[in-house]
């Protein structure tokens, strides 16, 4: 079996820092990781080649070639190959653009599944997997929290998503794309420490336009049909605050205000 | 020897229940703190004891190590199980782990004399809450007081965080009953003072086990007057002027009981509230009235002298609020454990080193220096600060904490992050002439460096480990360095 | 004359209606007419809102056929030409419509918060970096415009009357299949913290009693809700965290004790009329957005407060 997994490489959005002059995320020291659903796409994907070591797997990302270490860390755990889809021609690409880009990669690849996560950490619009879907006319869902290992096959998977209200059971007709969310619990190992140093480098293939051949037209900021026109972050309207203590006074003032608000 | 012969000759000695060989208990004694990340994650590289077992009396710890070493089978002694250093770890196929659960009798507590005698199996709270109810103290308080026995404080040589006005364990323990290897047990009597030769207690104190089994401790107790406590705060601008500050007022002859300064980092996981990125400095006065209020004045004027490192007084009730939260009890430690199991993340790691006043703040500034340039993944630290709070005529400890993000597999955690950061802090240190251990014990870890921490003084320390346990069954691997043991390490 | 059509969720009919609002504040005063795409017949609470409802009950088509849902929309942008098309973004939503917009070659805003009418024309604000930041979007192709939107950040109050016409589309072609629902397991739970009215919301302050914030919550009539932080350790609920990765909430009241206020906490409190906070440091971030800051313990704060309700009740009594 081959599975794809469809990974994308997200700042670390705990840590990063804004300029709040000019109202941008300054990339330059954000750290980069696996975006955490894609992450257990490819933790499961993992498990799969564990139980059949037939399995091969492919990653395939989308980014900056300097991602390329963290690329060679995810071969350092098993995935076989990986393909880094990069041109400067694609910077500045919306998920419109980018699943554009993707297809026109995955549509000449082999594979019998696709798997990626539900949801980016940093773009927080979860469009990529549906669109790449409708591109090459896949079945799709996302959302995933676990998917049962056993029938895991080429023709079909069965897989439970969870929603705040229940938890439902589905089967779907491969080839499909399954997204993951961290719900599902599976991990990405790290590399061990006597696998650090481990050479990879013949594992990973940069692609770049030459082989897609996208017009300028189509791809980057210009082939985007969105564009962000600012950013800042976000600030809360200040109440003018009344600070009291838990006497029986700062209680009385507590107990007033509720009353006139008539929450008493 | 086979595992199943000792067991069965074990059943012989004692009694079914004084005989534990559940799994997960076997586990759990199979390694302390040191490996706790890799030990809540079920990874542990270290073998199982085959046994733990309880002995009700001195008697009975004698036979069991008169036993133990005609047969050649190690021995961890066990108290409240919070040791740190992998003093509790173990690195032997045939282990036994004798565990002081059923010495728990307080035996005396005698105020006209101050003193009283604890078996080792008593925890620190139960004795401080005995003495408490007539008025005294035990004056001992490590953070982990809560938990923590009396074997155990003895045998790491313990601090509490009072040790300025009361001293470490050292000062306190009067005399103690222990039992060597061969069944010899051996009392020191409890007097005032005696020119009798050296003084023997310091064989047993400190001895992390790998000596001695301690199975009695007479400990100082102290008049307690909380009523009188009172606490200082201080913001200052860095590690150094905190030191001096501390140095005038100990120098100048006196003892408040709590007497610290942090670092901004270390400092932000305790006081963020008020720390305003900068060091804190704190005190706690204890003791007759008179005396807290010529210590707080003591504090006053060694703050005035250094008043250009000072930024500002804070708010006594915000030291005091968090001098009552300080200590871990045993739903802290379990509750770390949980939280290890669930996430990548711990509670991070602590370092701690000696040496006198002009050196601490030189060994604090190398080491922070090393972390950062020379540690790999120093882009992982979520914390890298410390803090001075024992001090001493002579000089002061530095108690290095660290914490980072967990980005590699449990297995491979102290490898990649712990040990590259012990090994700076503890090369900085022994450079320095400091001691790589203040109070933790050396344990398993830094076993490396026992020949450098003592130098030609190893050879007394040789010579201890050669004349009581000469088959060498105590705690393997403590203390004394073994090169079989370094497959744990590295 | 606009045109907007809007994505009607099953058993989610008011997400669908509090678009009319995100419509509104698109076109300001331009006239519009606007669609609802029903699956399912039971859509009463939208007759006499929407001008047109479009009604696919024959079709007996599934939530989760997505590929068939953006098939039909596709047509029906074909004979309507939509100016705008709004989806909620529930799951459903938010996994629709990248189809459609892929289909329909037309650039998608996901989980819009807010809307503006900045120098460069319209601008969708919505959330990123998980909720860090927010970002100004806007669309550039040809349109439609098609937006998903947070539920519960808009809500329509006007009830402005209109004759519905319900239209039943025909010969509509799509394809179903390839995904199948095989079963269903609701969750359940007491309450849902978005629909309270007061929240008395418990943190990292509160570990050891949060249990004890449930009288006071009934006492005001209303319910308990906690931070992640809690909610890690076990000790509450996930089903009532507030924030990023719990519920937004929009009570009238909320009275947070001991909750330090990270922005991923602060994140879930949508239109809160009042804060009051209880922290033992009145420095905590929270403090900064409340109405009323009680420095202490939060124990001691439900206690007296507690107390002195009853009290009061029972003079009242007199
Ligand atoms: C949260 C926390 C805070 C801490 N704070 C402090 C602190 O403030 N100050 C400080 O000094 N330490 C501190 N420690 C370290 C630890 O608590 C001390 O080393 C303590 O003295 C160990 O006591 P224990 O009873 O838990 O011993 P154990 O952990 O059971 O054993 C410790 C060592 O002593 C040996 N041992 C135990 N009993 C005997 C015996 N009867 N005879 C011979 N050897 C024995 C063991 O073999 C082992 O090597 C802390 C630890 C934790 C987890
Ligand atoms: C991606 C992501 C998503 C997240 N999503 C959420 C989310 O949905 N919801 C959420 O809540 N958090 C979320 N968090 C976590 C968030 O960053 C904070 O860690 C969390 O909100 C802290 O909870 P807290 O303020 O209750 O606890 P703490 O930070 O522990 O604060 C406790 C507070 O209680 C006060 N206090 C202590 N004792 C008392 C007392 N006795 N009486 C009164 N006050 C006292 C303290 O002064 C302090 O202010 C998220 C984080 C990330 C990274």
């Amino acid at each position: 079996m081959k599975i794809i997994c469809v990974v994308k490489f997200v700042p670390d959005v705990d840590n990063f820092t804004y300029d709040h002059e000019k109202h941008i995320i300054i990339r330059e020291n954000s750290r980069m990781m696996v975006n955490p659903d894609d992450a257990c796409a490819i933790g499961f994907a993992l498990k799969m080649k564990q139980r059949s070591p037939d399995t091969s797997i492919e990653v395939v990302t989308m980014a900056p070639e300097s991602v390329l270490p963290l690329v060679e860390d995810i071969l350092r755990v098993g995935v076989d190959t990986a393909t880094i889809i990069s041109d400067r021609l694609y910077a500045g690409s919306d998920t419109y653009a980018t699943s554009r880009v993707l297809s026109r990669y995955l549509s000449g690849a082999t594979y019998d599944t696709i798997l990626t996560g539900s949801h980016a950490i940093d773009g927080d619009t979860s469009h990529v997997p549906s669109q790449i879907a409708c591109l090459l006319d896949l079945n799709h869902m996302s959302y995933i929290s676990r998917i049962d290992e056993s029938s895991f096959s080429s023709s079909l998977a069965r897989f439970e998503v969870e929603s705040e209200q229940a938890v439902s059971s589905y089967e779907i007709q491969m080839p499909a794309i399954l997204g993951l969310t961290r719900a599902s619990g599976y991990r990405l190992p790290y590399v061990r420490y006597k696998n650090l140093n481990m050479d990879v480098s013949d594992r990973v293939t940069v692609i770049h336009n030459d082989v897609l051949c996208f017009d300028e037209s189509e791809v980057g900021l210009t082939g985007s049909r969105t564009k962000v026109v600012g950013t800042h972050v976000k600030t809360y309207k200040n109440r003018s605050h009344h600070v009291v203590t838990t006497d029986q006074e700062g209680i009385d003032t507590v107990y007033r205000f509720l009353k006139d608000k008539q929450f008493i | 020897m086979d595992s199943k012969v000792v067991l069965e000759q074990l059943k012989g000695m004692l009694t079914v229940d004084q005989i534990n060989t559940d799994q997960d208990d076997l586990y759990d004694a199979a390694a302390d703190r040191y490996k706790k990340y890799a030990k809540a994650r079920k990874v542990l590289n270290v073998p199982s004891p085959i046994a733990i077992v309880y002995p009700k009396d001195t008697q009975e710890v004698s036979m069991l190590l008169s036993y133990c070493n005609e047969h050649g089978i190690n021995v961890i002694p066990r108290g409240g199980k919070t040791a740190t250093e992998g003093g509790l770890e173990n690195w032997k196929e045939l282990t036994i782990v004798i565990d002081a659960l059923h010495l728990d009798s307080i035996c005396k507590i005698d105020t006209y004399n101050s003193q009283a005698t604890v078996q080792a199996g008593v925890p620190l709270q139960v004795l401080e809450d005995e003495l408490r109810k007539v008025g005294y103290t035990t004056g001992h308080s490590p953070q982990s007081k809560p938990v923590a026995k009396y074997g155990g404080l003895v045998a790491t040589r313990s601090i509490g965080q009072f040790s300025t006005l009361y001293g470490g364990i050292e000062d306190m323990v009067v005399g103690l009953e222990c039992v060597f290897p061969d069944g010899q047990i051996s009392r020191i009597k409890n007097v005032s003072r005696r020119a009798g030769g050296p003084d023997i207690r310091h064989i047993a104190i400190g001895n992390e086990g790998a000596l001695c089994y301690i199975t009695e401790v007479t400990v100082k107790i102290f008049r307690y007057f909380p009523e009188n406590n009172k606490f200082l705060g201080y913001l200052v601008k860095d590690v150094e002027t905190g030191i001096k500050v501390l140095r005038e007022v100990i120098v100048n002859g006196f003892r408040p009981s709590v007497a610290r300064t942090y670092s901004p980092e270390d400092a932000a996981q305790h006081f963020y509230h008020f720390y305003e990125n900068s060091c804190v400095l704190l005190f706690m006065a204890e003791g007759p009235k008179g005396i807290v209020s010529a210590t707080v004045n003591a504090i006053e004027e060694a703050v005035e002298t250094y008043k250009d490192g000072i930024i500002k007084q804070v708010d006594s009730q915000l030291i005091e609020d968090w001098f009552n939260h300080l200590n871990w009890s045993q739903q802290d430690i379990d509750d770390e454990m949980l939280g290890m199991i669930d996430n990548d993340s711990h509670a991070g790691y602590t370092t701690e080193i000696s040496a006198d006043w002009e050196t601490i703040p030189k060994i604090y500034d190398a080491v922070m220096e090393r972390v950062r340039n020379e540690f790999e993944r120093a882009e992982d630290l979520t914390m890298l600060g410390g803090h001075s709070s024992h001090s001493y005529l002579n000089g002061t400890n530095m108690y290095f904490v660290y914490n980072y993000k967990i980005l590699c597999e449990p297995e491979d955690e102290l490898i990649i992050y712990h040990h590259p950061i012990q090994r700076i802090i503890v090369e900085e240190t022994l450079k320095a002439g400091g001691s790589m251990c203040h109070h933790h014990g050396i344990g398993k870890y830094r076993s490396e460096w026992t020949r450098e921490e003592h130098g030609s003084a190893y050879y007394m320390l040789e010579k201890l480990k050669q004349a009581f346990d000469p088959n060498g069954i105590m705690n393997y691997g403590t203390i004394f360095p073994q090169e079989e043991g370094m497959k744990y390490i590295q | 004359m606009k045109r907007i059509l809007i994505y009607i969720e099953q058993h989610h009919e008011q997400e669908g209606l509090d678009l009319l609002e995100t419509a509104r504040q698109i076109y300001q005063e331009e006239p519009y007419e606007t669609y609802a795409l029903v699956l399912k017949s039971q859509y009463d609470a939208l007759k006499g809102i929407f001008d047109v409802i479009v009604d696919l009950s024959e079709e007996c088509l599934q939530e989760y056929e997505m590929r068939a849902i953006s098939e039909v929309c596709y047509q029906l942008h074909k004979s309507y030409h939509f100016d705008a098309i709004l989806f909620p973004a529930t799951s459903w939503g938010r996994l629709i419509a990248p189809r459609v917009a892929m289909m329909l070659d037309t650039g998608l805003v996901a989980d819009v918060t807010d809307i503006a009418h900045g120098e460069h024309g319209l601008e969708l604000i919505r959330p990123a970096y998980s909720g860090r930041i927010m970002a100004s979007i806007q669309i550039t192709g040809d349109g439609p415009m098609m937006l998903s939107v947070r539920p519960g950040v808009f809500s329509y109050t006007q009830h402005k009357k209109a004759a519905t016409q319900i239209r039943i589309p025909q010969d509509l072609r799509y394809r179903t299949g390839g995904l199948k629902e095989t079963g269903r397991k609701e969750k359940h739970s007491e309450y849902d913290i978005r629909e309270s009215d007061v929240l008395i919301s418990g943190g990292g302050g509160v570990e050891r009693y949060f249990h004890e914030l449930r009288p006071l919550a009934e006492l005001l009539g209303g319910h308990v809700s906690a931070s992640r932080a809690i909610v890690d350790k076990g000790v509450a609920d996930r089903n009532v965290q507030v924030g990023q990765s719990g519920k937004t909430v929009n009570p009238r009241l909320y009275i947070a004790l001991g909750i330090n206020g990270a922005l991923q906490h602060i994140e879930g409190l949508r239109n809160v009329d009042y804060i009051i906070s209880v922290n033992t440091n009145k420095y905590a971030p929270i403090c900064s957005l409340s109405d009323i800051v009680v420095e202490g313990d939060a124990y001691t704060f439900i206690h007296r407060l507690i107390d002195t309700i009853h009290k009061e009740k029972g003079y009242e009594g007199h």
